[in-house]
C-alpha cells in the first residue's frame, strides 16, 4: 500500500507539472461554458450567415440544444484531447527508463499499472465533473429547464467511455514500444470500434454507444436497458484491459 | 556467507550467446568489481540479478532467496544504480528520495531522518533545483543516495563512473567506499584504475564467462612478473647496459625502448644485485630503478589475449 | 433580436482561459526553447493561432524532454 499511495503521489505531481491539470481543467471549463453558449448563440450566429441571399431561419434553441453542444464536444474533442494528454502515461516511463529505480526499490509492477490508471481517472473525473458543473450552471441559467429523463445515467455514460479509454490506452502501451506505440494502438482500435458500429451496424456490445447516444437518452429515445447493458459490458472490459496489461507488464524485460 | 551466488548462468539474445555458464559468487563485506569490455555482458548479468531480464538458463540467488523474473522480492536487499540512472526531472531530489523511500517500506518519519544522513553524505544537501537542471555527477550522486536509502545488504553498481570527469569519479569511488563499511558493494566498470583503487575482489568477463575470479592481491600475485625497469640518462649508456645485460646467464629477456631497458629475470631480488654491480662496473649513472608491480591492465590484457 | 455582444459577459471567461492556455504555452517555449520537432517559430505560431488546440499539441507533443 505504501508503494501504491507513493507511486500515485508521483504520478498526480507529474500531471501538475507536465501542465497536464493546467489543460485538462482548462479545456473542461471551457467546453462547460461554451456548450450552452453556443447553443444560444446558434440563432444569432446562422442570421448573421446569409447563404445565396437567404436568411436561415432556425427554431429557439432549447434546454436539450445545451446538451447536444456538451456531448458533441466531449465525445470528439473531449476524448481526442484526452487520449493526446494521456498517451505517454505509460510509454514515456519505459521509454526513457525512469521506472528501472523505482522497480528496483522493490515496487510492484501490478502497483505501476494501477496507480497510473487511478491517477489518470482522478484527473479525468476532475475535469468531467468541473465541466458537468459549469456547464449544468451556465444551462440552467440561459435556458428554460425542462425534465429530462436518465440525466445522470447520459452523462455517467460519457465519464465511463472516457475511464474505458483509459484502460485500453494503458493496456496497449504495456503491448507495445516505443513513445506513441500506445496511442497508435489506441486510436486504431476506436477506427475498428467506429467500422462496426458505422459499417456492420453491430450495436449490442459497442462501447462507442456510450458517446453516441447521449441525447437520445435525455429525449426518451434511446433504449435505457441496451444501454445499461453496454455499461456493464464496458466496465468488464475496462477490469479485463487492466489484468491483461498487468499480466503483460509482469513478464516485460525492463 | 555468501550474498549473491550466481550458478550457471545463461543469456542468449536471438541466438547469440551474451553470457555463456557464468558462476561466481561474493561474500558479504567486500568490494566485488566486474570487469569487462564494453558489450560483455556486465549490464545483462546485472539486470539480470534485479530480475529485469529472464536467464536463458541458470539461477541466482540472493541473500540465499531465489531471484525470480518480473516481480521479485529479493531487490529489498537490494540498491540499484543503472548505467544511466534517469530520474523524474519534474522532481526536487528531497521529492524524489521521499517517493523511493516509500515505495521501499519506509515510514514517511524514517525516510526523512534517513534523506537528512543521505543528502550531506552525497552533497547535495540543501539544493532545491529540480532534478532536470542537475548535472550528470549529480545525478550519479543521487543514484547513490536513493540506493543507500533502505540500508540494503547488497549494493550494485553498474558503470557508475564511466561517464564522468576525473573529480565526478572520485567523488563516486569515496561514496562506495564509505558506503562499503555498511554493505557489500559489486560494481562493474571498465576502468581499470577504479577496480584498482576500491575494490578487495574482482571478476573479469571475458567471453560469456568469468575468466579470473578472485581476491585482487592474490590475482596480482599470481600474475606477478619478474622483472625490473632501469632508466638511464640517455641512450648511449641504455645500449651500452642492454649490451652486458645480455651476457649474464639469470637473464630471460632484455628490452629497450629509448633510455629505459625492462629485464625479465630470476629472482629479482638476489639477482638484481648482480644488475647493479654491473651498473657499478660500467660506470653506468641511472636515473630510475625499480621492481615492476603487475599492473591489473597487464593482467587483464594477459587474459584476454 | 439579439445580438453577439449581448453575451459579452459570458464570452469573457473563455477568451479568459483561452490566453492563459496560449499564454503559459508562450512563456514554456521562450524560457525552454526545445522542440521535439519544429523550431520555435513554428510553435510559437500554432500556440497563439490555434485556440485551445496548439497549445494542447505543444504541451503534449511539441515540447522537448526537460533537460
Amino acid at each position: 500500500m505504501n508503494g501504491f499511495t507513493a507511486f500515485l503521489r508521483k504520478e498526480l505531481l507529474e500531471h501538475v507539472r507536465n501542465y497536464k491539470v493546467l489543460i485538462l481543467l482548462s479545456v473542461s471549463a471551457i467546453f462547460g461554458m461554451m456548450s450552452p453558449l453556443t447553443a444560444k448563440m446558434m440563432p444569432d450566429i446562422l442570421a448573421n450567415v446569409k447563404v445565396e441571399g437567404m436568411v436561415l431561419k432556425v427554431p429557439e434553441p432549447t434546454f436539450i440544444d445545451a446538451f447536444v453542444q456538451f456531448f458533441n464536444n466531449f465525445s470528439q474533442m473531449g476524448m481526442a484531447i484526452l487520449l493526446l494528454v494521456f498517451g505517454g502515461l505509460l510509454s514515456q516511463d519505459l521509454a526513457k527508463g525512469t521506472l528501472i529505480i523505482p522497480l528496483s526499490k522493490g515496487l510492484s509492477r501490478y502497483t505501476v499499472i494501477l496507480a497510473k490508471y487511478a491517477a489518470a481517472l482522478i484527473l479525468w473525473t476532475l475535469s468531467y465533473v468541473l465541466a458537468i458543473t459549469i456547464h449544468y450552471g451556465y444551462t440552467l441559467y440561459l435556458f428554460k429547464p425542462i425534465s429530462v429523463g436518465h440525466l445522470f445515467f447520459s452523462l455517467f455514460c460519457l465519464w465511463l467511455f472516457g475511464a474505458f479509454l483509459l484502460a485500453v490506452l494503458l493496456m496497449a502501451s504495456v503491448i507495445t514500444r516505443g513513445t506513441y506505440g500506445g496511442l497508435f494502438v489506441t486510436a486504431a482500435g476506436l477506427g475498428i470500434l467506429l467500422i462496426c458500429q458505422t459499417i456492420f451496424r453491430m450495436d449490442t456490445f459497442n462501447p462507442l454507444k456510450l458517446v453516441s447516444e447521449n441525447v437520445a437518452l435525455l429525449t426518451g429515445k434511446a433504449e435505457f436497458d441496451q444501454l445499461l447493458n453496454i455499461a456493464w459490458i464496458t466496465g468488464a472490459l475496462i477490469l479485463a484491459a487492466l489484468i491483461l496489461a498487468m499480466a503483460v507488464f509482469k513478464k516485460k524485460s525492463i | 556467507m555468501n550474498i549473491l551466488e550466481v550458478r550457471h548462468i545463461q543469456k542468449n539474445f536471438g541466438k547469440h550467446p551474451v553470457l555463456n555458464d557464468l558462476s561466481f559468487s561474493v561474500p558479504e563485506h567486500s568490494i566485488f568489481g566486474l570487469i569487462g569490455k564494453n558489450g560483455a555482458g556486465k549490464t545483462t548479468a546485472m539486470k539480470m540479478i534485479m530480475g529485469f531480464l529472464k536467464p536463458t538458463g541458470g539461477e541466482i540467488r540472493v541473500c540465499g532467496e531465489n531471484v525470480a523474473y518480473g516481480n521479485t522480492a529479493t531487490n529489498r536487499f537490494i540498491g540499484y544504480l543503472p548505467d544511466v540512472p534517469e530520474f523524474y526531472g519534474y522532481m526536487s531530489a528531497k521529492e524524489y528520495l521521499m517517493m523511493c523511500g516509500r515505495i521501499t517500506g519506509l515510514k514517511r518519519l524514517q525516510t526523512s531522518k534517513r534523506i537528512q544522513e543521505l543528502l550531506p553524505l552525497v552533497g547535495l544537501d540543501g539544493i532545491k533545483r529540480r532534478i532536470h537542471s542537475f548535472s550528470r555527477g549529480m545525478k550519479q550522486r543521487l543514484g547513490i543516495a536513493q540506493t543507500l536509502l533502505n540500508k540494503p545488504k547488497l549494493l550494485i553498481c553498474d558503470e557508475a563512473t564511466s561517464a564522468l570527469d576525473p573529480k565526478g569519479r572520485k567523488e563516486i569511488l569515496d561514496l562506495l567506499s564509505v558506503a562499503a563499511d555498511q554493505t557489500t558493494v559489486m560494481f562493474s566498470t571498465h576502468i581499470l584504475s577504479d577496480v584498482e583503487r576500491i575494490c578487495d575482489s574482482i571478476g573479469l568477463l571475458h567471453e560469456g564467462k568469468l575468466a579470473l575470479h578472485g581476491k585482487l592481491s592474490e590475482i596480482k600475485n599470481t600474475y606477478r612478473k619478474e622483472a625490473v625497469r632501469i632508466e638511464t640518462l640517455n641512450e648511449a649508456q641504455a645500449r651500452r647496459l642492454l649490451e652486458h645485460l645480455h651476457a649474464l646467464s639469470f637473464i630471460q629477456s632484455v628490452e629497450r625502448s629509448q633510455n629505459a631497458v625492462t629485464v625479465q629475470l630470476h629472482d629479482p631480488q638476489k639477482n638484481g644485485l648482480k644488475i647493479i654491480d654491473v651498473l657499478s662496473d660500467e660506470q653506468i649513472p641511472i636515473m630510475n630503478y625499480e621492481l615492476l608491480e603487475p599492473s591489473l591492465e597487464n593482467v587483464f590484457l594477459d587474459v584476454i589475449k | 433580436m439579439t445580438h453577439i455582444s449581448d453575451y459579452l459577459p459570458f464570452l469573457i471567461p473563455i477568451i479568459a482561459l483561452e490566453l492563459i492556455l496560449a499564454l503559459s504555452a508562450l512563456i514554456h517555449i521562450l524560457r525552454h526553447r526545445s522542440f521535439r520537432f519544429g523550431n520555435m517559430f513554428i510553435w510559437i505560431i500554432i500556440v497563439l493561432f490555434f485556440q485551445i488546440i496548439g497549445p494542447i499539441i505543444y504541451f503534449t507533443i511539441g515540447r522537448g524532454e526537460d533537460e
